[in-house]
């Protein structure tokens, strides 16, 4: 092997800068956790609206599936945080700006929250109405209902999906550098622009990825399978 | 329970007013009437179609009837009494508060199974009458112990037979000490051989005083366990009598021809 190859190949250089690479990936998980709870949270409103017995409510829900599930996450990233200032701004009359980090949740909450409505819709109408009328025949509130009958059921039937949401949610949020916020992804490419050593660094980048994605991934399949076999079987 | 001698207690348990029920264009029950007094076991007996699931359901108002009322201990379920002498719908909050005296188990079991059986028992004592987690627990393995599964209390529905789901179900309508218990075709679904667990329990309960109405094709059940037996028929109620005086001489030609194809 020529020596030229030989120092392309070396992944020590990630090794050497991996204070900084740690705490890029750990803005990836803070951004990914952040925008993993809002895309739950609008979810499940959303979801709650299109299974609503007004006409109204679930135009509005499906409104807002069609409208986050059908954008790119890349294009909601940049959009939230250059357009939405600006019509913001424009309605107040004065400078407005956010935060990186703030642009890169809201516009990673919003888009999940599409996949996530339909996931919580799926998850809701698999419930069985006599389980319903069951609750309701013990005198059970309409709140206490959802609370303690439906959603503990949706969370199990619809836990393999969300993982496979949540990987694709944590892999979209390696697109916050964009807006600089200081992942993973950007710190590389600052290295890689001091360095010039794309190879080590974005391989070794992919492979962080891939492992995090691959053990998280399987621990949490296997975890809610165990939970699920419970209720299910 | 009898209340106590001399004490004249005229308040019927629950009283049907004149009940219609429709759905669209279909007349399902046509003026329904009648009275349940404590202690009673009423069976409700008719074809299919002919609206005695509707008005089991109606009773609790999982079903609103289109017009006529229920009455519980003599107060109204669908109605308050307005300023001025006129009625309004009752809000739904005081509805669930009624149903706390009307335990009702279903032809499908019904259990919620990401609960224990302990915790499907306990959930409505818990959270709707809010009582202390201890005595809610007392209740439901008092209640489990009545069916014959206090052995069950840690196992989850998926785990236990139709005929054991169907007497959780009833341990979890008891939990709520209602004045009324309500059964809506419970061996309906279940097989042969676990029927019979299913009535049993339910002729101890009987035997123990409990206030019943029981939706049912169990012929054996309504002639032996029942006091009264409520024949429909096209959503009205075609003959009611004590069990012996209807099954032994049958007044009505509908009623004689229901019975028969059950002697086969």
């Amino acid at each position: 092997m020529s020596e030229s190859l030989k120092q392309i190949l070396d992944v020590s250089i990630f090794w050497e800068y991996r204070t900084v690479l740690l705490r890029g990936l750990a803005v990836n998980f803070y951004v990914f956790g952040c925008s993993a709870m809002l895309a739950l949270a609008i979810g499940l409103g959303a979801a709650l609206l299109r299974v609503s017995r007004l006409w109204l409510f679930r135009c509005a829900g499906t409104l807002h599936v069609e409208i986050f599930r059908n954008a790119p996450d890349y294009v909601a990233v940049i959009w939230v945080h250059f357009v939405l200032p600006l019509l913001i701004g424009t309605v107040l009359h004065s400078r407005f700006e956010f935060n990186p980090f703030v642009s890169a949740i809201i516009a990673l909450g919003l888009v999940y929250s599409g996949y996530f409505a339909e996931t919580f819709r799926a998850g809701i109408e698999a419930v069985p109405a006599g389980h319903l009328e069951a609750a309701r025949a013990c005198g059970m509130s309409e709140g206490l209902i959802l609370w303690r009958i439906i959603l503990p059921q949706v969370v199990r039937r619809m836990l393999p999906e969300s993982i496979n949401q949540f990987i694709s949610l944590f892999k979209a949020t390696t697109i916050v550098s964009l807006v600089a916020v200081p992942d993973l992804m950007y710190q590389v490419s600052m290295i890689t622009q001091q360095e010039m050593r794309p190879l080590p660094l974005y391989t070794g980048a992919a492979l962080t990825y891939f492992l995090i994605i691959l053990a998280a991934g399987s621990a949490l399949r296997a975890l809610s399978e165990r939970w699920r076999m419970k209720i299910f079987s | 329970m009898q209340p106590a001698p001399g004490v004249v207690n005229d308040v019927p348990t629950i009283r049907v007013v004149d009940v219609y029920k429709e759905f669209g264009a279909l007349a399902v029950l046509k003026g329904v009437s009648f009275d349940v007094r404590r202690g009673d076991v009423v069976s409700m007996l008719g074809a299919s179609g002919s609206g005695k699931s509707t008005l089991l359901r109606c009773i609790n108002y999982l079903e609103t009837p289109t017009s006529g009322d229920i009455l519980i201990g003599g107060e109204s379920l669908g109605f308050i009494d307005a300023a001025g002498g006129s009625r309004k719908p009752r809000p739904l909050a005081a509805i669930n508060r009624m149903r706390r005296d009307l335990g009702f188990v279903f032809q499908q079991f019904n259990l919620w199974p990401h609960m224990t059986v302990l915790g499907n028992v306990i959930e409505a004592p818990l959270r709707v009458r809010g009582l202390p987690r201890k005595d809610a627990a007392d209740i439901a393995h008092d209640c489990l112990r009545r069916v014959h599964l206090a052995d069950k209390a840690d196992v989850y529905p998926a785990r236990l037979s139709g005929g054991q789901q169907q007497r959780v179900a009833i341990a979890r309508a008891l939990a709520m000490q209602p004045k009324v218990m309500l059964f809506d075709e419970p061996t309906s679904s279940l097989d042969p051989e676990l029927t019979d667990e299913v009535l049993s329990v339910m002729r101890e309960l009987a035997g123990d005083g409990t206030t019943m109405i029981v939706v049912t094709h169990e012929m054996g059940f309504a002639r032996e366990v029942s006091d009264r037996v409520l024949f429909l028929h096209n959503g009205l109620i075609e003959e009611d009598g004590a069990p012996a005086q209807m099954f032994g001489a049958p007044k009505s030609e509908r009623f004689r021809q229901f019975i028969s194809k059950y002697r086969q």
